[in-house]
């Protein structure tokens, strides 16, 4: 299993994770906004210097969190700053129309609610955006308190706001770092549990591969054991040409078997060795040359690569050599074979689909086909 | 599946000393067949034959050792090292013909490697070239050389990769010439100008010099061509 699909299987378990995260953050906000910033509204209304725009900028911070609640959930495209900006304006606004006495009040709603909203629209921006809200909302809110304060309250304000700071501050930044660990814990978990499956999978497919070889082993071993022993009693010929002809096979079988290094099968040489299986069935001794590492190829181009072979293999008649060769942006698959009967002189050349380019050639001696994948 | 007669016919049929060979193998059958196919060439004579390296030097100097990679259950490519080192040119045959293990025989100074399935003909055509101190790259060789990713490789021109992937495919030189639409001499150079490189790379010996030397002799390389790389990363142009 490669890396990348080592990260999209964690990405996708993270984002489940994530998923409560997001649900506790619009739950939080909106059920603030309701619970105590309606009582806090209706309580003061007659006290406001404006009603009015305390009931508008309420009304903003709704659609403001609804849009965020829609952009976490389902990736609706809204611009998160000049939404911040809206959330700031509404904060400075109802600050300048709360009554001096009532800063620290209910009254002052917006103060206290812009962290849990701009949480929404910055949930997954990392913590920085967040506490640039936070000292801004801190600055007017101290402008705020130092013009509403007499010189009697002055030092007894300057403390309530750093508590009133602390206290609406520290919450919205702590619900986004503890996702954060949250989210990492769940990427690297998900990851290493695919990490583990990949390679349980792998000693598998190892597993049947080796057993796979050792049953061919078993077939091969007993018709070429045969056969020596046909040859060393004298029962076999060695003039007579279907004896040649069964040792040739023998012979590429065996080599065949050697030449198999890889542990796991790759998809394509799986392919071409069914393919080879065939073509020997019939009696045609084929050596299949594999050299250099195949990388992951879609299935539409593993059988582009395989498919013209496969249907000259199925024509050859005497003797066979399939060849791959790979390379991290190019494979290509070749098979050679004697002309038998047919047109004495035939050429194709056609590049399929761009991707995977196929010719096919033959004169007196040989049919030779190829085909080639390059990397886009 | 045809040798290179054309060139063989041409340069080491013309009169002289015949090539000694001494061969190593632990299979008397395989030993005795390889014998029987060196011995039926008029240009090449068997002086010694044995499964121990240096039993079979002891028995006098040889043109070229023919050695079975696998010896009593162990590789033995630092023999091939200590041969190639020493001036010793070694052809190296064996039934393991992964990649890895072809170019660490190039690397340790082996003038050629040979396929043991690969037949007489090229067996032949390999000892008369390594005597001469001349590249032959039978289609294992082409085929590890073409698939070939390690950092250190040499760097080949897009021509000279083509030429080894088709002569590895098609062990055809005709059907390569065919197919690229240059002359069969010219694959033939394509392919051997690529062995050559793979003789100034890696630890030095006595062999590969010897192969850079007669590369230049015969006009395969220029001088200059030979540096130590300086990046590998570099295209390396081929001859015009």
């Amino acid at each position: 299993m490669s890396a990348e699909r080592l990260r999209v299987a964690g990405a996708a378990v993270a984002a489940t994770t994530d998923r409560g995260g997001r649900i506790a953050a619009v739950a939080i906000a909106f059920g603030w906004h309701f619970a105590v910033n309606v009582p806090g509204i209706a309580g003061g209304w007659g006290e406001y210097r404006v009603p009015w725009a305390a009931a508008a900028g309420w009304v903003l911070f709704v659609v403001v969190g609804v849009l965020a609640t829609a952009r976490l959930f389902y990736g609706f495209a809204v611009p998160v700053f000049p939404l911040l900006g809206v959330l700031l304006i509404v904060d400075v606004l109802v600050i300048a129309i709360t009554p001096d006495d009532q800063i620290f009040n209910t009254l002052n709603w917006a103060w206290g609610t812009i962290g849990w909203f701009a949480l929404l629209l910055l949930y997954d921006r990392g913590v920085g955006a967040l506490v640039a809200v936070l000292v801004a909302n801190a600055v007017f809110g101290l402008v705020g308190v130092v013009a509403a304060s007499t010189e009697a309250s002055g030092a007894a304000d300057l403390s309530r706001f750093v508590m009133y700071i602390y206290g609406t501050g520290v919450l919205p930044i702590a619900l986004v770092a503890a996702m954060g660990v949250l989210r990492e814990t769940a990427l690297s978990t998900a990851a290493s549990e695919a990490a583990r499956a990949a390679l349980e999978s792998e000693r598998l497919g190892a597993a049947h591969a080796q057993q796979e070889r050792q049953d061919r082993l078993g077939i091969v071993s007993e018709a070429a054991g045969a056969l020596l022993h046909d040859l060393a009693t004298g029962r076999a010929d060695p003039a007579d040409l279907d004896v040649q002809r069964a040792c040739a096979l023998a012979a590429a079988q065996l080599r065949r078997l050697i030449a198999e290094s890889d542990d796991v099968p790759d998809p394509l040489l799986h392919e071409l060795r069914a393919c080879v299986d065939v073509a020997e069935r019939q009696g045609v001794p084929v050596d299949l040359i594999a050299v250099g590492e195949l990388p992951e190829l879609d299935v539409a181009i593993r059988r582009r690569l395989a498919e013209p072979l496969a249907a000259t293999l199925a024509t050859a008649r005497d003797w066979a050599r399939v060849t791959v060769v790979a390379q991290p942006d190019e494979v290509v698959v070749s098979l050679t074979t004697p002309a038998t009967a047919g047109p004495a002189k035939e050429s194709h050349s056609w590049p399929m689909d761009g991707v995977v380019d196929y010719w096919y050639e033959r004169d007196e001696e040989l049919v030779w086909t190829q085909t080639r994948w390059r990397a886009a | 599946m045809d040798a290179d007669t054309v060139a063989s016919g041409m340069i080491y049929g013309s009169g002289g000393a015949r090539t000694t060979v001494a061969i190593v193998d632990d299979h008397p059958v395989v030993l005795e067949g390889v014998r029987s196919w060196l011995a039926a060439d008029p240009r090449l004579e068997v002086v010694a034959t044995g499964d121990n390296v240096d039993a079979v030097l002891a028995a006098g100097p040889t043109d070229v050792i023919l050695l079975d990679l696998r010896l009593h259950g162990r590789m033995a490519i630092d023999k091939v090292s200590e041969l190639s080192a020493a001036g010793q040119r070694v052809v190296v045959y064996s039934e393991h013909h992964e990649p890895s293990t072809i170019l660490a025989v190039l690397d340790a100074g082996a003038v050629a490697f040979l396929a043991k399935h690969e037949g007489r003909d090229h067996c032949v055509e390999t000892v008369l070239a390594a005597a001469a101190d001349r590249p032959y790259v039978p289609p294992s060789l082409a085929g590890a050389m073409v698939g070939d990713r390690r950092s250190s490789r040499p760097a080949l021109s897009d021509k000279e990769r083509e030429a080894l992937l088709l002569w590895f495919q098609s062990m055809s030189k005709a059907s390569v010439a065919k197919r690229m639409q240059i002359s069969e001499h010219t694959v033939k150079q394509y392919v051997d100008r690529a062995r050559i490189k793979y003789a100034r790379a890696g630890r030095p010996a006595a062999t590969k010099s010897a192969l850079l030397a007669r590369a230049i002799e015969d006009g395969l390389i220029r001088p200059e061509e030979i540096v130590t790389y300086r990046s590998y990363a570099s295209t390396d142009r081929p001859l015009p």
